[in-house]
């Protein structure tokens, strides 16, 4: 079935601007197109458009076309559009349907709704658990999954339904490594079956599979060509966005932009580059944040000694963890959903409590003492904004801390402007934080924690959501804390992120803790093997690095550039480009 | 805390396991409308026929531990009732403008005895009714799918508010919030939850009607069903016995018969 978008305008009640304004698209059976921009660009809008869910549940004022093969997407109801249209959220509280007791059901429940035969059921259940690699979760209750592999169960609930068409609106987000490389070989499975896929995404892997990309700014087209072109840096810098670390290297390289993300191919064309200055760096400069706003503070380190835990009638989520963080280190947890870190993270201010073993703090064991009082030296972001947000206005909910921490009103004031300056959130003071989107809420959680001036802050999963000058920002905000002397301790499935900002990475799988070495040793080649097994891979940089022959692990594409400037010209095509 | 998609459900063998949902909420029903509409001397035939149910389900020791929640309800009707009940005659113990009267004592009994046996009756059912077991016995027996669903939320109101109302608590918690120690620290901790949960119900009705309209919810008339809910034959005869009842209750209540 073809997907045609045509004229697409569409605007929000009590808004000015339209969301979307004159967008043309269209997506032919057996190809993919992605959709590319900064948050509020209208992606999610653009496909909650394209399967009907705008106007007929989100209200909004819609002109243009939606067509899919012949019928008008925009005015169809749900009776015609089930089973030729699903869409897959970012979210899976958007998705599950939250009755079922079992995976198997809650796959089932699309079926029942299509009116599947009974006999059918189960081969198509099994089928989309296999293509998501999710069939060992099948007896599992959803809701006591953890957030990645709750996803996966998202994304095979549409996948089972068996549309023709499939929009999925940042289906990764939540994934690991591993997770993301699998939702883009399904895609690309699904696509080779004659289906319409379109894709909203970050992720480098998705977006090579897209035969079609359109880069969105404020709801207008700034491209619409083959990835490897609407990606480029001419494109996406001025719309304030940082092309995909293969693009920048590919582009460094001088690699004709005829669509590759081809990393041997890349490595080839930078092998010649060894020596030679590189072209001056565009890309902008790291802000470190003001982070003057804080008053001193005594450093703490964390001691974990052979803690256990596990979940009620579910399997042990910790084995053994025994970990020693010294005062003003800059640690990074990774590993694949499902591994253990936020149950490790929420052990660390006593959300949790170990079944066995014992965590200290600053060298005080922590099992006597409250989480509110606990909340005074370790300061914990939650994933989800929605989980840690309750105030009706940003500047009650970012003072909420400090009030509890009775502070004098002036300085609370201070505290409140000061990380709100910090995330880029000045003058949102009187908003309420559900007015703003997903991703300015998980930096309103996180200036909320920020203005206790905890001595430790755990972050978990700070970057998911954000586009990448927001991933920058936290970024910033990471390096700056490390440098007043604080710990910080962050899970993350962002590689590059990891790479780039932390000084220490713990590599998790079920339960336990498999590696523990800075990033230039969890990234190289030599471990490639381990990360694999724990659902990992190294920074496109570092991949890169290794088929170069370099010692040096680069975290991005302006430190694997000028690692290659420094290395001594070796002349020709290097023979470990062919190493893997 | 993680969400419970089975909410209170008690997964168990026993007989009111396995009667059908629609029975239960027949049942349920009847229970409802016979706490308010027999006479008082009856509620304490009412506890005890639960009491018995409950039992012979192997969820007694469960349902009296779950009736301290309830408990300072029970406590506070009765004596509201007990000193200050207007235009009461029969004076017990007069304590200077109030004081213990007789009415008031026997209206505070029996309004508690009624809510001791909504209480009794809704925690029995939920205890042994899967929410996703009624939905689809209900959308089986021919209910439209809105109703199905309004159902199904409030079955599953309660334990999502609890969920809700946990993360917002670990969440003030941890940014430094006691939420235990002394009777007036506790009633500080609740004030600031009752916005946000009522924000957080609304949030969540938005998430339900995603989920559902992508699943294709209410698209069709005919469905197939996965799992098959039980309908034991004795259960048809059972929903009979109980729709007769329940007309009885409501002609006797409408005819006068009933005080």
């Amino acid at each position: 079935m073809t997907l045609t978008i045509d004229e697409l305008r569409v605007r929000y009640p009590g808004r000015r601007e339209p969301a979307l304004s004159g967008i043309s698209l269209e997506v032919e059976p057996g190809k993919i197109a992605a959709v590319v921009g900064r948050t509020g660009a209208g992606k999610s809008t653009l496909c909650l458009a394209a399967c009907g869910f705008v106007p007929r549940v989100v209200r909004a004022a819609v002109s243009g076309r939606v067509d899919l093969a012949g019928m008008e997407v925009t005015t169809a109801p749900l009776a015609q559009l089930a089973g030729r249209v699903g869409i897959v959220f970012s979210s899976p509280a958007l998705q599950l349907s939250s009755s079922k007791p079992t995976v198997r059901e809650e796959l089932a429940f699309g079926l029942e709704n299509l009116g599947v035969a009974r006999e059918e059921m189960d081969g198509r259940i099994e089928r989309a658990l296999d293509r998501l690699g999710i069939s060992h979760l099948a007896e599992r209750e959803p809701l006591a999954l953890s957030g990645g592999e709750q996803q996966r169960v998202a994304i095979a609930s549409i996948l089972v339904m068996g549309t023709g068409v499939l929009v999925l609106d940042e289906p990764t987000a939540q994934l690991d490594p591993q997770g993301t490389s699998d939702v883009a070989a399904v895609l690309r499975e699904l696509a080779a079956d004659g289906r319409s896929v379109l894709v909203a995404e970050h992720a480098p892997e998705v977006l090579a599979e897209a035969a079609n990309c359109l880069v969105l700014d404020a709801g207008r087209q700034v491209a619409l060509d083959r990835p490897a072109f609407a990606l480029r840096s001419t494109i996406l810098r001025p719309i304030g966005l940082e092309p995909p670390t293969l693009v920048t290297l590919a582009e460094a390289a001088d690699i004709p932009a005829n669509g590759t993300f081809d990393e041997k191919e890349i490595a080839r064309g930078l092998g010649v580059l060894r020596g030679r200055r590189p072209v001056e760096e565009e890309s902008p400069a790291e802000k470190t944040k003001e982070l003057a706003f804080l008053r001193e503070a005594a450093p703490l380190g964390i001691e974990i000694r052979d803690l256990r835990h596990s979940y009620a009638g579910a399997v042990e989520a910790l084995r053994g963890v025994s970990l020693r963080i010294e005062p003003g280190e800059v640690v990074a947890i990774v590993g694949q959903n499902g591994s253990g870190k936020t149950t490790l993270a929420k052990h660390l201010n006593g959300l949790l409590r170990p079944d066995s073993g014992m965590v200290a703090v600053g060298g005080n064991d922590i099992s006597g003492r409250l989480v509110s009082d606990i909340a005074r030296d370790v300061g914990f972001v939650f994933q989800n904004p929605d989980d840690q947000l309750f105030n009706s206005r940003v500047e009650l909910e970012v003072g909420f801390g400090p009030r509890n921490l009775r502070l004098e009103p002036k300085l609370i004031e201070r505290l409140v402007e000061g990380a709100l300056g910090m995330v880029g959130l000045t003058g949102e003071g009187s908003t309420n934080p559900y007015d703003l989107g997903f991703s300015l809420r998980k930096l309103v959680a996180l200036a909320s924690v920020v203005a206790m001036e905890p001595p430790v802050l755990v972050l978990d999963e700070p970057t998911t959501g954000q586009d990448g000058p927001g991933t920058r920002r936290v970024g910033g905000i990471v390096d700056a804390w490390g440098t007043t002397g604080r710990t910080v301790i962050a899970i993350s499935h962002d590689m590059e992120f990891v790479a780039r900002h932390f000084r220490r990475v713990i590599v998790m799988r079920a339960g336990e803790m498999v590696l523990d070495a800075p990033p230039e040793c969890v990234f190289a080649y030599e471990n490639s093997a381990l990360l694999a097994s724990t659902g990992l891979v190294a920074p496109p940089a570092a991949r890169i690095a290794a088929r170069l022959g370099l010692t040096t692990m680069p975290a991005d594409a302006s430190s694997l550039l000028s690692l290659l400037a420094a290395s001594r010209a070796a002349g020709g095509s290097s023979p470990e480009a062919d190493r893997h | 805390m993680t969400v419970r998609a089975v909410g209170y459900f008690r997964p168990g063998d026993s007989w009111l396991h396995h009667r059908h949902p629609v029975t239960k909420v027949l049942a349920l029903g009847w229970l409802l409308l016979a706490a308010f509409l027999m006479p008082p001397l009856w509620l304490p035939a009412l506890v005890g026929l639960l009491a018995i149910v409950s039992w012979t389900s192997g969820l007694l020791g469960q349902l009296v531990g779950s009736l301290r929640i309830p408990a300072l309800l029970f406590a506070s009707i009765l004596i509201v009732n007990a000193f200050f009940f207007p235009g009461a005659r029969e004076i017990l113990i007069p304590l200077g403008p109030v004081g213990l009267s007789l009415e008031g004592v026997v209206f505070g009994l029996i309004s508690a005895g009624r809510i001791l046996v909504v209480f009794m009756a809704s925690i029995v059912f939920l205890y042994t009714t899967l929410a996703d077991d009624l939905l689809e016995a209900l959308i089986a027996k021919g209910a439209s799918h809105r109703l199905a669903f309004v159902i199904l939320s409030a079955v599953q109101l309660v334990p999502r508010l609890q969920v809700r109302a946990g993360a917002i608590l670990d969440a003030q918690q941890a940014r430094g919030l006691r939420v235990t120690g002394s009777l007036m620290t506790r009633a500080r901790a609740v004030i600031p939850l009752v916005g946000p949960i009522v924000l957080g119900s609304l949030i969540d009705v938005r998430e339900r009607t995603f989920a559902l309209e992508a699943r294709a919810f209410g698209a069709r008339h005919e469905r197939t069903a996965y799992r098959v809910v039980a309908d034991p034959p004795r259960d048809r005869w059972l929903r009979i016995g109980l729709l007769l009842a329940t007309a009885a209750l409501l002609a006797l209540a409408l005819g006068g018969f009933l005080p």
